[in-house]
């Protein structure tokens, strides 16, 4: 809660991170701190390690068999990795939405209700469900239709399902992770606006391979490439001064 | 052009290849049923005993015993094998468990199906004294399916995309809840077609229960897993070790049954897999 002048306190925190996939180095030595209340994007080439790190902060890539992850992430302080600590409430703290639609195949409202079922708390679960979908607005569309297949919903909104399939359980931050890769421009358009909405209510991590995105929407930036954090500051500095030639030649390599 | 030729000759090839087994299928077929003709009367079906003369005799307690062993198998061999596959898919977090138990159902499935008649005797008629029952024989063919029941069990769980798993791990659902609510049910369709096709074949097998002691002759119709051995393979192959002439036919009569059963039993599992996979959609 502290938001004083020397910087907010930091929700998420990674200690000398490193994660590698059957011995393969996907993450090395990277220490980042996300502040509360603020959107922060990860930039970088493909394969640079957005994803991973992401799916770090939720303990996601311990689902992949040969995953293996050092360093030390905070939650609040807390290390999620340390014994007592259970996934499943760190996941339902730290949301998630994936790169394309992945709903399930069944309709829209057990599609919001998942994770809300999944912890047991159903005892509001048609406010919490027309919260969620009011937030992202569908609610005004699909409100007679609940009971629609969620795949039968056009894509852009698919993906607002699955924010809203996110945003029910009430989570502290959310991982976007290249929300609207699979979108078109369109769609894009509403999904960043979207995400626009939900700053600082919401802790945000972003991770885009959309330059633009990221300047548009963020408040910091950290540059990853090899799986190294090369640089991270807040966004103007990034984009207008940045300190790695690195950055620089991934910055002014789309514009050229 | 080149590879478009060779594509053309592999097509053709392919196609004859197609054609010839088709034909030797119907071929089997044909033959079967005019062998099978003067023996395939509703009584021979029905006959309550099997009979050391042609006539009269009939597959009534083949048949009984085929269907318990088959439900005895399917009783053991599914809930096993999919527990399994959910384990080694889901579960076993140190890759080294998941591979020595795949290795292990490997070897499982490289056993013929007279040895697992061997082992079956060795194991449940003698040393569970299960003696040649029809309970003994469900339990041997149950190993035989094992293998073939967790491979195809795992292939279906892999066919649920990464993506959804994903999703509903990072929505805070537990390993149980993921694969009760999401795998399980994805997975149905083709777990119920794959397992019966795994258990058609079961029972089709006449080595290892002839190893664990199958009866040919019986005067009642099996009641209970506890009784005497018998099934429609056993029988097949009783029949066509007898010189009468009459006895082919019977043979045939039988043969025409079993594949009747192996052919429904896949059928149910097609027809009952595509309407698990509309009903989720
Ligand atoms: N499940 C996995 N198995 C093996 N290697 C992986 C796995 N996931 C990621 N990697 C590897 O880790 C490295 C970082 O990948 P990551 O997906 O985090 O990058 P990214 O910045 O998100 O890239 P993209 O722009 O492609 O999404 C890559 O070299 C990738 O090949
Ligand atoms: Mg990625």
């Amino acid at each position: 809660m502290n938001r004083s002048a020397s910087g907010r306190s930091p929700v998420l925190v990674a200690e000398d991170l490193s994660v590698s996939f059957a011995g393969k180095v996907a993450l090395e030595g990277v220490s980042l701190a996300i502040p509360r209340g603020c959107l922060t994007a990860l930039i970088g080439p493909e394969g640079g390690g957005k994803s991973t790190l992401l799916r770090s902060f939720n303990r996601l890539n311990e689902l992949t068999p040969g995953a293996v992850t050092a360093g030390i992430v905070r939650l609040n302080g807390v290390d999620i990795h340390q014994g007592g600590v259970d996934a499943a409430t760190v996941r339902r703290k730290v949301g998630m939405v994936f790169p394309e639609a992945t709903l399930f195949p069944r309709s829209i409202f057990d599609n919001v209700a998942f994770g809300l079922r999944a912890s047991g708390q159903v005892e509001e679960l048609h406010n919490r469900i027309e919260e969620a979908l009011t937030t992202v607005g569908l609610w005004s569309g699909i409100a007679d239709t609940l009971d629609a297949r969620a795949l039968s919903l056009a894509p852009g909104d698919r993906q607002r399902l699955c924010f809203a399939r996110t945003l029910a359980l009430r989570p502290e931050v959310l991982l976007l992770d290249e929300p609207t890769t699979a979108l078109d421009s369109a769609a894009t358009a509403r999904i960043e606006s979207l995400v626009h909405g939900l700053k600082g209510d919401y802790t945000i991590v972003l991770a885009t391979s959309g330059r633009r995105q990221a300047a548009r929407l963020s408040e910091l930036t950290a540059y990853l490439e090899g799986g190294e954090l090369v640089e991270h500051g807040p966004t103007e500095t990034i984009f207008t001064n940045p300190r790695d030639a690195r950055t620089e030649s991934y910055l002014t390599g789309r514009f050229r | 052009m080149r590879a478009a030729r060779d594509r053309d000759w592999l097509g053709g090839l392919s196609g004859a290849a197609a054609v010839l087994s088709g034909g030797a299928f119907l071929t089997l077929m044909g033959f079967l049923l005019i062998d099978a003709l003067p023996a395939l009367q509703l009584d021979f079906l029905l006959s309550p005993s099997t009979s050391r003369l042609p006539d009269g005799t009939g597959i009534g307690p083949a048949v009984v015993g085929s269907a318990w062993i088959l439900l005895i198998a399917a009783a053991l061999a599914l809930p096993v094998g999919i527990g399994t596959a959910v384990y080694l898919e889901e579960y076993a977090r140190r890759r080294r468990t998941a591979t020595a138990v795949g290795r292990a159902l490997d070897g499982l499935a490289a056993v013929p199906p007279v040895v697992h008649g061997v082992v079956g005797l060795a194991v449940f008629v003698r040393a569970l004294g299960m003696g040649a029952t029809i309970l003994a024989g469900g339990c041997t063919l149950a190993t035989l399916a094992l293998p073939a029941v967790v491979s195809t069990a795992r292939e279906a769980l892999r066919s649920v995309s990464p993506e959804v798993r994903l999703a509903a791990y990072s929505l805070g659902a537990t390993k149980w809840q993921v694969v009760r609510r999401e795998l399980l049910p994805t997975a149905a369709p083709s777990l119920v077609a794959g397992s019966c096709l795994t258990l058609s074949r079961a029972i089709g097998e006449a080595a290892p229960l002839l190893v664990l002691g199958a009866v040919s002759f019986i005067t009642f119709v099996p009641a209970a897993p506890g009784d005497p051995l018998v099934s429609l393979p056993t029988q097949v192959f009783a029949w066509t070790t007898r010189a009468h002439a009459d006895f082919a036919a019977l043979a045939a009569a039988a043969s025409v049954a079993l594949l009747a059963a192996m052919v429904g039993l896949r059928l149910a599992g097609a027809v009952l897999g595509r309407a698990l996979q509309r009903s989720a959609r």
